[in-house]
Formats: C-alpha cells, sequence, structure tokens
C-alpha cells in the first residue's frame, strides 16, 4: 500500500478555526454547500504535505481573518509496515515558514515538498483550466512544480536560473541606459545558459512520458480522437547560446531575455488542433484533467508510488458516463479526497466504498461514511 | 519631540546604520553604552577612529592593511606564482586557516552583480589582470562564492586571462567533512559526483 494521510488538523487555515479531519485509503468525498470549506480542506491538505498552497503564492491568504498565524498538521500512513510519519506546516506573516517531519525540521522547502513530507500530491482545482485555456507561464507552472516535485534540484534549478535571467535582463536595461558598457552580458548569457540547460533537460525528459499518458487518459474521458501534448522550443537546446547571441540587440531594446525556457511553452491538441485556441470550454476542462492523470501516472512511474489526489468540485459540468468513469478511477487511486456539493454524483455503490466527509461553515461534522469507512478499500 | 536627548538619538540613528542592526537593537545597544563603563565607551570610539584613519587596502593584493602592503604580500615564504581571488577581505580568514595554501590573494570587492549594479569597473579585476600579466602567475585560484554572481564573476575572469599562459582553477565543491552522506542536499551531493577523484 502507498501512502495516504490519514488525518489533518487545520489551525486558523482560511476559514477554519481548528478542525481535523479524517481520511481513508481510495475514495473520500466532502460533501457539502458551496462557500463552507470544501475547496479549503483540499488546499490545507496541499499546504501540509508539500509546504506550500496550490492557490495562491501569498501565504499570508491562507491565514484565518484576524489571526496571526496559521498552522497545519497531517498524519500520514507509510506503507503497510513503515508505521506512521507526522508532518506540520507553520506559517506566521513575516516569518520564515516551519516545515517539520516527524518533529524535525525539514532541510529546505524543495525537500518537503519533493516527497520529504512523504507523500507527494496531484491537485484539481478548477480555476486549473488555465493550463490548457490560459497563458504559456500557466503551462510552464504546471511541468515546473510536476518536475519539482519529483526531485528538489529541479526546484532549485527553477530558481537559480530565475535569479541569472533577473541579472541579465537587469544588464540589458542597464546597457540600453547607458549604465553599463556589456562587457559581461557574454557572461551572464553563459551563465543563464548553463542553468536554462538543466530546465530543458528535466522538461524534455517529461513530455514524452506526460503526451503518452495524456492520449491514455483522453481516450478514457474524450473519446478516440488522437491527443497529444507537445513541447515548443523558443529555443533549441542546440541552438540555444547561438539564439541568446542572435537575440542581443533586440534584447537590450527590451530589456527581456527573449529565449530560454522561460519563454517556453507546451501545445495541448486534438487531432491536430490547438485546445488553447479552439477548445470548447468542455474540451479545455476534461483536457486538464487528463493532464493531471497523465501528471499522476508520471509521479507513480518515477516514484513507485500513486500521488495523493486531491480533487475539488471535478464532477460538476461532467456527464453520467464520465462520472462514473471517475468514481472507479478515484476508487482504485491509493487515496482521492473529491469535494463535491452533490453526493448524488456518485452511485450509491460508490458512496458505500468510500468515505465521506461533511462540511458546514467552516466545521467538519462527524466524519460519517456510506459504508465501509475506514477500513475502505485498502 | 524627540523621547530622548538629542545626543542620544544620534547615537542610535548611527548604530541603526549598521549591517544587521534594526531601530530596537540600537536602542538597545546605545543604552548599554550609555549605563556601561565610560573606558569601554572611549575604547570603542577609538577603535573605530583607529580603524578608519589606519587600515588600508594593500596596494598589491587589497587585502586590509595598516602598511601600503599587508602582510601576506610582503611574506617572501609564499608562492608568488598563485593567487586566490576572492570576493571580500573576510573571505581570506578562513583559508588561511586550513594551512593548506601559500600562495598570494586579489580581493575583488564584491561580485559582478547587475541588479545590484555592479560592473566589471566596479570590481578589482583589471588590477588582477594587471597582476597576472606582470607578476608571471602561473595559476588563479577562483574562490568566489558558489552562488549565481560570484560563479559568473569567476567565469568572467577566466575570460579576461584567457590570453595569459595561466591555469584557472575554482575551489571544489562538495560534500562537508565529518557529515553523513544521507544529510547532503542534491546539489551539493551532485557537484560531489560531478568531482570525484580517483583514490
Amino acid at each position: 500500500m502507498t501512502p495516504h494521510v490519514r488525518a489533518l488538523r487545520m489551525v486558523n487555515f482560511r476559514g477554519y478555526a481548528d478542525e481535523t479531519a479524517l481520511f481513508a485509503p481510495g475514495l473520500n468525498i466532502a460533501v457539502g454547500e458551496n462557500a463552507q470549506g470544501k475547496t479549503n480542506l483540499l488546499e490545507a491538505i496541499s499546504f501540509a504535505l508539500t509546504g506550500s498552497s496550490p492557490r495562491t503564492s501569498t501565504d499570508a491568504e491562507t491565514v484565518r481573518w484576524d489571526e496571526d498565524f496559521t498552522r497545519v498538521e497531517g498524519r500520514i500512513a507509510l506503507g503497510s509496515d513503515d508505521g506512521e510519519r507526522s508532518v506540520a506546516v507553520g506559517y506566521a506573516p513575516g516569518q520564515k515558514k516551519r516545515l517539520t517531519v516527524d518533529g524535525a525540521s525539514a532541510k529546505s522547502l524543495a525537500d518537503y515538498a519533493a516527497g520529504g513530507a512523504g507523500a507527494r500530491v496531484v491537485t484539481f482545482f478548477p480555476d486549473d483550466i488555465r493550463i490548457v485555456k490560459g497563458a504559456p507561464s500557466d503551462r510552464r507552472e504546471f511541468l515546473d512544480t510536476l518536475l519539482s516535485s519529483l526531485r528538489p534540484s529541479y526546484a532549485r534549478a527553477v530558481g537559480e536560473y530565475a535569479k541569472a535571467v533577473q541579472q541579465r535582463n537587469q544588464l540589458l536595461r542597464r546597457i540600453r541606459d547607458g549604465f553599463s558598457s556589456g562587457k559581461t552580458l557574454e557572461t551572464w548569457d553563459r551563465k543563464v545558459v548553463e542553468l536554462g540547460t538543466r530546465l530543458l533537460e528535466g522538461r524534455a525528459g517529461a513530455i514524452p512520458p506526460l503526451d503518452e499518458n495524456f492520449k491514455r487518459s483522453m481516450r478514457a474521458l474524450y473519446g478516440p480522437e488522437k491527443a497529444a501534448v507537445g513541447y515548443s522550443y523558443s529555443a533549441t537546446p542546440e541552438d540555444y547560446s547561438e539564439a541568446l547571441k542572435n537575440a542581443h540587440s533586440a534584447d537590450v531594446e527590451r530589456g527581456t531575455t527573449s529565449v530560454g525556457p522561460h519563454r517556453d511553452d507546451f501545445e495541448v491538441s486534438l487531432d491536430g488542433v490547438d485546445l488553447n485556441i479552439y477548445g470548447s470550454q468542455g474540451q479545455q476542462r476534461l483536457a486538464t484533467l487528463a493532464l493531471k492523470f497523465a501528471a499522476r501516472d508520471h509521479v507513480r512511474s518515477e516514484t513507485g508510488e500513486d500521488p495523493i489526489l486531491l480533487m475539488d468540485d471535478v464532477m460538476s459540468e461532467l456527464d453520467e458516463r464520465r462520472r462514473d468513469y471517475l468514481a472507479e478511477y478515484f476508487l482504485e487511486s491509493a487515496q482521492a479526497i473529491v469535494s463535491t456539493t452533490n453526493l448524488e454524483y456518485f452511485e450509491e455503490g460508490v458512496i458505500g466504498r468510500a468515505r465521506v466527509i461533511r462540511i458546514y461553515g467552516g466545521t467538519i461534522s462527524d466524519t460519517t461514511s456510506g459504508g465501509a469507512g475506514e477500513s475502505g478499500v485498502g | 519631540m524627540a523621547a530622548y536627548a538629542r545626543p542620544v538619538e544620534k547615537l542610535i540613528t548611527e548604530l541603526s546604520k549598521l549591517p544587521s542592526i534594526g531601530p530596537r537593537s540600537a536602542q538597545r545597544i546605545a543604552f548599554h553604552i550609555i549605563r556601561g563603563k565610560t573606558d569601554d565607551a572611549f575604547g570603542l570610539a577609538e577603535a573605530l577612529r583607529e580603524v578608519k584613519e589606519k587600515i588600508k587596502p594593500c596596494r598589491r593584493c587589497f587585502n586590509l592593511t595598516e602598511q601600503d602592503e599587508c602582510g601576506i604580500c610582503r611574506d617572501p615564504g609564499r608562492d608568488a606564482s598563485v593567487i586566490c581571488v576572492v570576493e571580500d577581505p573576510y573571505d581570506i580568514g578562513p583559508i588561511e586557516r586550513t594551512a593548506e595554501y601559500r600562495g598570494l590573494y586579489h580581493v575583488l570587492g564584491g561580485a559582478l552583480s547587475p541588479l545590484d549594479g555592479v560592473e566589471p569597473e566596479d570590481l578589482r579585476i583589471a588590477e588582477l589582470v594587471e597582476r597576472v600579466k606582470n607578476e608571471g602567475t602561473k595559476e588563479l585560484v577562483v574562490a568566489t562564492n558558489p552562488n549565481t554572481t560570484g560563479e559568473a564573476t569567476a567565469m568572467y575572469i577566466s575570460r579576461e586571462v584567457e590570453d595569459f599562459p595561466v591555469r584557472v582553477t575554482a575551489l571544489a565543491s562538495g560534500l562537508p567533512v565529518g557529515g553523513d552522506l544521507e544529510y547532503a542536499d542534491e546539489v551539493t551531493l551532485g557537484r560531489a559526483f560531478a568531482g570525484r577523484r580517483e583514490i
């Protein structure tokens, strides 16, 4: 059995004052009306397991109104005999985030997010549709987050690369405005290429398996049309140095670096049609979901463990056939925590095999189950 | 109206200009000085005056010294064919304490950083190139910090001296001695692998 969250305690997290929720392996359904705290619960699990929120880069937003800190504690059941691990993430605005694993400080946020906490997550929030529908930066963020969750060294390379590009951009502006002779431009080019190449290598390694997993997920979720994920380079690895050099005068004029992994994109297509431009809302939503499933398969093949699925309001806007498919998919997962406003989206047989968590007005009512409860489907 | 007499306010203001001293620490230090012995306070004032009056950069390597040339540059026992390039004078201390290095130094005065407006002209890079040319230097050991700006500076220096018959090396980065492999971060361990050697 792969890791799963057994319990989560949220203190001053968004709308929650101090609430604890218990989870089972397999499918967990968090049910409640709109704006009662379902999304916040899923966000809190991700916060506890990765050290940051998938919904915001401003940690202060997660602190409950009028409180000065937030703390989320998770208990993770590891493999069958490996016992349990307790992790906690504490944050007070203006202070360093505190990440602990079994009471000891985590080495770094990068290590914590890349399995250091004991389990990885793949999340789906309705707003994630921007991965398909939105800007290239949304797609890059999806890729970089996935790769960072697999290897902390990738997360560090992303940070270092951003710093080097920032330095180069500032240099370009200084050259443009006459504050610098530009003697060091070549040096910063080399530094940028050295770090950028690590990003390109990481992404190049992930795209073929993602493409394959995406094809499979789209066949199941959508239909027989040929789906594909293809990376598009602003400069290929072979031409990277040359392209950066050729861009010198244009880059100086604009004051920004125009080629490199921070300008790349990937295309999500169906029968050769770019879903970013031509996809319907429904196609874009299913493609987003298929990308998340592809990410899960990739994490599984890279780490040998199923990531925990955190799926917010994933059942709405889907027809019955697809809802049934998803319910089976979640039941067969090591652990899936799925929120919904409407329990009727799940058939009775499914509810009987799931744990049901009721949320009302920021409180989690005694976890009731439709049947199997904690014994679940282990 | 100020809460304290003007000389006290002035002392607090001056102290808060120091690095990593905020207004609260400045206030605490100021009152510590006021409460303390007069001799101690005058001793501090005298030490500050003396360091500003007497200490200057070595004309050869830009280490800090009371004389025209620093003790290391004047030491005939040092190997003058090797220069270790560091960002700041305080980087020399740790290297000297290893007792592994017997060459000379060159203090750059920082690292290239466009974000901070630091250009090659703001560092003693031209002076370094001049030394390599005139002193017949055989090896430059570039010991800038292992971060983005330090590494870019090292790259730039190696380019600047490429026309001279000088070998340019960088310090190895890797595992801390006495540490456990399991606690090393991936980047450090990765670099240690890249720089592995025969035993």
